[in-house]
């Protein structure tokens, strides 16, 4: 036995440090991330929320006129990295509008599904980490991207790309944000993606989250049927909801329901322009929103909506976006302030259908929502959602493949099948040249997008550089009564307000960037939703936590005024 | 001892040193290196220059972190989360280990140790989600509490809850498997003393105090030694998964906080290295400290003198 002991320790000694040696040493064959997500659904995050987009004719025309500028006879493989992608489903070949795309594209793409959770978070540290995928949706912070552009960490587009590539660049031209940050960059880095094109239905533009309201309970109780509503309104139906009980809900009730972000977006940022944000006074001054009378008016609020529980008592533990199913699936939800974008609406108001069994269109108020001043209060939301960017190392053959299928999905006709499908498959011209919808959702027993929709690789991972909300106006698959309520809810929206309540970009402070407005970075939704969840009187709570953030506040305020106040 | 005759025994014992190669090589590469990212928290980080390249800023970082209050205030909410951790929690695998070293069937005790156990092979995660389902305004409990007429309990959003909760979720996770190293330690009692008690008519409690208690306590000396060495780290996993937007206050810890500040706001390393170096440092300072009031008190403490050691171990062979 002890003559065994010495070799096999030798060999197992060795062994240990091979395995260590190569633990260390062992690099992964590709960057591929790791990667978590959720299923595709619309949602928001942070302050550039939603999606949507269409776009319209662009230069290129029709696909037969179109021209690539890579050689699309050598096939590529690259990396992607998308909020709202699904987890290890095959963006390739997984269904036949992705397989489309890869072989008009010659390309293989390898997708690291984010999710809304995770999804700054991840970025932050690819990019910082030098290990971003070869193209990614960003999602626009400017104090990241600056530092970003700085150090060199994402790449520059090439001098002559607008030239290249015409039908992105016009797209590009729309979106606001991309040619104001070419000013302060002296470059392009960032392609915003367009949320409209030509039905831009609005400027400031206006956000797309809405209550929906149950319009028999609203009946039931006696509440007026309205297509705006101040918040203190809504909570009075949730009041006669919660007293009366009409549909008969019981102990699950929720008069409205709502998770922690969309919360606070209906009872501060409904009332507060500058819930989140620095902003120029009439004085001149550069004031705190967070500070202002109208985000204590709109915690007011929120508080009394929590503590009489017309909010669920536990409304901050809903994940994702979770409280939306409460009011059309479970049915159990008097009231949400929900995503509204045009192209959801449809999904939405068949799951009504589906699951509660009654007609949508004759039980939901979708309407919107006003402060306590009687204006809709927001700040322009800049024609854009998610950013594409690509990492420095990309290779060229990669970087003008994936800008050819950018520009190609500007084109008319990259446009409809991003929105539509296949053509002749899903759809076609009449001989009008109006397009016609060739797919029958109810026939078919699924949506067109998905996972479990007939195309679950639809949406944002084919480089849609148009989002859906535009085109949406004119989709044949909505039905024509929700994109008209969608086109009143939008209109309305900069009908009532006024541009103190309902303001442009200031560009000033949008793109002012210093080690102090970095770390003013509040995550003011987390801070608010606490705010009201605690005990003792509001106010004073609100002023002790305005108090406890000065240190990190007036060091930016004075920069601002120095810099811009006056 | 001369160099000299260090290397004859390192050679004369080779095979045993070369098994701690890998530890070595391991505490190398992953504690000993990265430690130069530390420079980070005297410079302004820039991604493209790497940590060596980027430029010195003094104490400039420190200077934020001690402006913010945000920053004392986690770590005096992580000192007191943790110090409930000593008191609710340290002791629990201490008990749990006397007590299951008093069952006396074979068969129980390995399914009751494997039922403590296993909890602890769980992620955070998991037992957060579990939690959840069981204890919201929706969960199991609340629909018992409902059934037998009563109102529903806030669990998850109230302050008040949250520590116990966090005490009561750690013991469930982490005392089955904290409380293998306290049996470790009784399994090396010397059987001949619980017999000499046996025959001097002590009773079962008697052999637990007099006898297993003292036998383990310089194993809880240690373990309490580090944990002191812990004490401004309070368990992120556990927290960040447990705690929302109505407890975030609470938990706050400095761990949550370096996080926020890293990853939930533009994204600065500096700084968070910074806080992260306080915290070391704040943690190793306490850690010597606890050894030395445990010598001084008359315990071993961390690292026994080697010739003490040497002699128990020359005792031992006798």
């Amino acid at each position: 036995m002890s003559r065994l002991a010495r070799p096999v320790s030798i060999v197992l000694a060795v062994l240990l440090v091979l395995l260590s040696a190569a633990a260390c040493s062992k690099k992964s064959d590709d960057n591929k991330p790791s990667d978590s997500s959720t299923t595709p659904s619309t949602t928001q995050n942070g302050n550039n929320a939603s999606n949507s987009g269409t776009g319209t004719e662009t230069e290129g025309g029709a696909d037969g006129e179109w021209k690539p500028q890579s050689d699309l006879s050598k096939k590529v493989k690259f990396s992607y990295a998308s909020v709202q992608a699904i987890e290890g489903y095959d963006y390739t070949k997984g269904d036949p509008l992705a397989q489309y795309y890869s072989e008009k594209f010659n390309y293989e793409m390898d997708v690291a599904a984010l999710n809304w959770d995770n999804w700054n978070e991840r970025m932050r540290i690819w990019i910082n980490s030098g290990d971003m995928p070869d193209v990614a949706v960003y999602n626009y912070i400017h104090a990241d991207a600056a530092a970003f552009v700085e150090q060199g960490l994402i790449k520059r587009l090439p001098d002559d790309w607008k030239q290249r590539w015409p039908n992105l660049a016009a797209v590009y031209e729309r979106t606001t944000l991309g040619p104001q940050m070419e000013k302060v960059f002296g470059g392009t880095y960032f392609l915003p993606r367009a949320r409209f094109m030509d039905n831009l239905p609005g400027d400031p533009l206006p956000n797309h989250p809405s209550v929906f309201i149950r319009k028999d309970w609203a009946e039931a109780v006696g509440f007026p049927v309205k297509s705006a509503y101040t918040v203190s309104e809504i909570m009075e139906f949730a009041r006669l909801v919660k007293d009366k009980d009409p549909g008969n809900v019981g102990d699950k009730l929720i008069p409205i329901a709502e998770n922690t972000n969309h919360a606070v977006d209906l009872f501060v940022a409904r009332n507060s322009t500058y819930w989140n944000s620095f902003y120029k006074d009439k004085d001149g001054q550069y004031k705190w929103g967070g500070a202002s009378e109208d985000t204590l008016r709109g915690l007011k609020l929120f508080s009394e909506a929590y503590r009489s529980g017309l909010l669920a008592q536990d409304f901050y533990t809903v994940k994702n976006e979770e409280h939306g199913a409460y009011f059309n699936v479970q049915g159990i939800a008097g009231a949400t302030f929900f995503q509204a974008p045009t192209s959801n609406l449809q999904p939405y108001y068949n799951d009504f259908k589906n699951n509660l069994g009654i007609d949508p269109y004759e039980n939901i108020i979708l309407a919107t929502v006003l402060g306590e001043d009687g204006n809709y209060h927001q700040v322009d939301l800049i024609n854009y959602w998610g950013t594409i960017i690509f990492s420095p190392d990309i290779k060229d053959e990669v970087f003008e493949r994936y800008m050819d299928i950018l520009d190609y999905n500007a084109t008319r006709e990259g446009y409809i099948i991003t929105n539509m499908g296949l053509k002749d498959v899903d759809w076609t011209y009449d001989d009008s040249g109006n397009i016609v919808s060739l797919y029958d959702e109810e026939k078919e027993g699924k949506p067109l997008a998905g996972t479990t929709g007939k195309y679950p690789s639809w949406g944002y991972l084919l480089g849609s550089i148009i989002l859906f909300d535009d085109f949406a106006f004119d989709n044949p698959n909505t039905d024509e009564r929700l994109r008209e309520l969608s086109k009143k809810v939008y209109r309305e929206r900069t009908e009532i307000a006024t541009p103190e309540t309902f303001t442009a970009i200031d560009w000033d402070y949008y793109t002012y960037d210093s080690p102090s407005k970095r770390r003013a970075e509040i995550d003011y939704y987390t801070e608010y939703a606490n705010l009201i969840t605690q005990s003792g009187d509001i106010e004073e709570n609100w002023r002790k936590w305005v108090d406890s953030k000065m240190p990190l506040i007036q060091p930016v305020l004075d920069e601002l005024n120095e810099k811009f106040g006056g | 001892m001369d160099n000299n005759a260090l290397i004859r025994r390192i050679i004369r014992s080779k095979e045993t040193y070369m098994l701690l190669l890998p530890g070595v090589i391991w505490f190398v590469i992953f504690a000993y290196i990265p430690m130069y990212g530390l420079t980070l928290a005297f410079k302004t980080y820039k991604a493209n220059l790497g940590i060596f390249g980027s430029p010195w800023v003094g104490f400039e970082k420190f200077e934020y972190v001690f402006r913010d209050p945000a920053f004392m205030e986690s770590v005096w909410r992580t000192i007191w989360i943790n110090l409930g951790r000593i008191v609710f929690t340290f002791p629990v695998p201490i008990i749990l280990a006397l007590l299951l070293n008093e069952l006396r069937m074979r068969r129980f005790k390995r399914t009751v140790q494997t039922i403590f156990t296993f909890p602890h092979f769980l992620s955070w995660i998991i037992v957060a989600s579990v939690l959840i389902n069981f204890l919201d305004m929706q969960g199991m409990v609340n629909g018992i509490i409902r059934m037998f007429g009563g109102d529903p309990v806030n669990f998850l959003g109230n302050t008040t809850i949250f520590r116990p909760l966090l005490y009561i979720t750690d013991n469930w996770k982490n005392a089955g498997w904290t409380m293998i190293i306290y049996l470790a330690a009784i399994s090396g009692i010397d059987t001949e003393q619980y017999e000499s008690a046996q025959l001097d008519g002590a009773t079962r409690l008697q052999t637990m105090w007099y006898i297993t208690l003292p036998g383990i306590m310089n194993t809880i000396v240690v373990m309490l030694i580090l944990a002191t060495g812990y004490i401004m780290t309070a368990g992120f996993d556990q927290i960040f998964n447990i705690s929302n937007a109505a407890t975030a206050k609470a938990g706050e810890i400095l761990d949550i906080y370096i996080y926020r500040i890293t990853f939930q706001s533009a994204a600065d390393f500096s700084f968070s290295t910074a806080v992260s170096l306080f915290r070391s440092i704040v943690n190793f300072a306490l850690l010597l400290l606890a050894d030395r009031i445990c010598k001084m008190l008359g315990s071993e403490g961390l690292f026994p003198p080697i010739r003490k050691a040497a002699r128990a171990r020359a005792k031992g062979a006798a």
